[in-house]
């Protein structure tokens, strides 16, 4: 009976102490400037100092999608997106590139600054999105750096139906915001598509997270795609970026990753440090045998994504 | 002696009349369910099936799967009233039931080639979806649509009871539509798309066919007592 108490009392205080942490991490955004319910988020962008943060939904456990820090916009705040500059350590010289999920545009607008002719599209679902990335996160459309609202999906469908089919040297694939996953985004058949946009040297980047079972599955269906896929683990985050180079574009070894980072870092002034987002790369994990590959079919996405498992690389042998 | 046994007959056999009524609208209410339930999963399932050729931007949902949906169930609901003073309700349960089993299970079969050309014909995710929406799932919808009427049809047998009869009905299959929702939404999306729609359409399709050979052996049944009257 005793014990019993105790353990509720312990459990009460965990839970406290949870919604404690959840609560300021809320109030180190800041507050709440700008709140829209669109067609298919709660837009919510916060205002700390010179932070701006962009979240979906109020809930302090939904994730952050965007954070800018006004005074000095060529700053990484999130280890994911500097974790997409991956892609360039196997396409050093991107010349278009196709980003699918825009949120707070960080991700197109760094690649801009470090590429000022590359074509850049970005795929965007919610149409309210690319205004509040202009508008408080420093987003920019220009001549090459376009924003279609539209699927993922369906983008690159209407894609592959043009003449020639445009390949794009990289493609990143961020339309997975944590809480809600679109299985269709995720299938053996959506990767296929993709593969019909990718350029044969070109690198496709998807922006995951490693904790549960979906990551596994995932990363199979990677490799039932493009033949080969390899994963760089956040160091500071759950968020792993799984990559799989064209044919004609080599996959590499955490020295030759390391040694293509020192020199794009030197060539290009990158305002992040490069090597160490090389160091994340882990040539040693393979996906879970029992992991199924997703299909339009079979995608039990959100279930797989329950099941955690806690797999950090730093536990791994 | 003759006299006594019909006294004593004659509330025992309205006692089995009545009991085997309550059995019958009991069958007749069930198969009201069936239908219910079977209808919210083929809708549920719907959504999954469009998803990949249209994308999941929120006018394939709620515009035209849900849409077509209710355009489909108001024209079964007519054609069922207006088929219920024509064809003796079982016929046409049982014919509804196996005519949409046939056509979920063959939903895997035709709904890619489908999506692809309406995609291919250029039209956009908008009315591309709702017209791949109203092929897919217009028919079977319809076909759904009657069961209600012909159910509240069958069930009464006095005018007097129409309203109440009508209300269970309602009620019950529309809790069936809850319980395929929620099946379907939580739990039938962990297995594969075509194998839950194969089984879901063969198991409709037995069940239809059942119903079919029960309205057969009842016909057979009433030509039979029917021959017989005439006899005396």
């Amino acid at each position: 009976m005793k014990n019993r108490t105790h353990k509720t009392i312990l459990i009460l205080m965990v839970c406290m102490t949870s919604f404690g942490f959840a609560a300021t991490a809320t109030r180190q955004l800041g507050e709440v400037i700008h709140q829209k319910n669109s067609l298919y988020n709660g837009i919510f962008v916060y205002k700390n100092g010179s932070i701006v943060s962009l979240k979906f939904g109020k809930r302090a456990t939904s994730n952050i999608q965007s954070q800018v820090d006004s005074n000095d916009p060529q700053r990484h705040m999130l280890e994911y997106s500097r974790m997409t500059f991956c892609g360039l350590l196997y396409k050093p010289e991107p010349k278009k590139m196709l980003v699918l999920g825009l949120g707070g545009g960080v991700i197109p607008r760094q690649m801009r600054h470090y590429f000022p002719t590359m074509e850049i599209d970005v795929a965007e679902i919610d149409p309210d999105i690319p205004p509040v990335a202009a508008q408080f996160m420093g987003f920019k459309e220009d001549e090459k750096l376009k924003v279609y609202v539209d699927d993922g999906r369906m983008f690159i469908k209407k894609q592959l139906r043009r003449d020639p089919v445009p390949k794009y040297d990289m493609i990143i694939l961020d339309a997975f915001n944590g809480d809600y996953i679109p299985f269709h985004l995720m299938t053996k058949e959506f990767l296929q598509e993709v593969k019909g946009v990718l350029a044969d040297d070109g690198v496709v980047i998807a922006n995951v997270f490693y904790t549960n079972r979906l990551f596994d599955a995932e990363f199979k269906t990677f490799i039932s795609v493009f033949g080969r896929s390899q994963a760089f683990f956040g160091a500071a985050s759950g968020n792993a970026m799984l990559v799989s180079p064209g044919p004609a574009c080599p996959i590499l070894t955490q020295q030759e990753a390391v040694e293509h980072a020192g020199q794009i870092q030197q060539l290009h002034a990158l305002s992040f440090d490069l090597v160490e987002i090389a160091e994340l790369l882990r040539t040693d994990i393979y996906p879970d045998r029992r992991a199924k590959v997703l299909t339009d079919d079979l995608a039990p996405v959100n279930w797989l994504r329950e099941q955690e498992t806690n797999k950090s690389p730093a536990e791994t042998p | 002696m003759n006299n006594s046994d019909s006294i004593t007959l004659t509330p025992s056999a309205k006692a089995i009349k009545a009991n085997r009524r309550r059995l019958r609208a009991v069958g007749i209410i069930f198969i009201a369910c069936i239908c219910g339930w079977f209808m919210m999963e083929l809708e549920i399932l719907g959504v999954r099936v469009l998803v990949p050729y249209f994308g999941s931007a929120v006018y394939v949902v709620t515009g035209s799967v849900i849409g077509v949906f209710l355009l489909s169930l108001s024209v079964g609901y007519m054609l069922g009233g207006w088929l219920s003073g024509k064809i003796s309700a079982r016929s046409a349960l049982g014919a509804a039931m196996t005519a949409t089993g046939v056509w979920m299970y063959a939903i895997p079969f035709f709904a890619e080639p489908v999506c692809d050309m309406i995609f291919n014909i250029g039209l956009d995710e908008k009315w591309g979806s709702l017209l791949a929406s109203l092929i897919l799932f217009g028919t079977p919808t319809v076909l759904l649509g009657t069961v209600s009427p012909t159910v509240m049809h069958w069930l009464t047998t006095e005018a007097s009871d129409s309203g109440f009869n009508a209300g269970l009905v309602l009620a019950t299959s529309t809790v069936a539509s809850f319980a395929g929702c929620v099946v379907a939404a939580f739990y039938l999306v962990l297995y594969s798309l075509r194998m839950t729609l194969c089984i879901s359409g063969a198991v409709l399709a037995v069940l239809g066919a059942m119903v079919l050979l029960s309205a057969a052996m009842q016909a057979k049944k009433n030509l039979y007592s029917d021959s017989n009257g005439r006899q005396q």
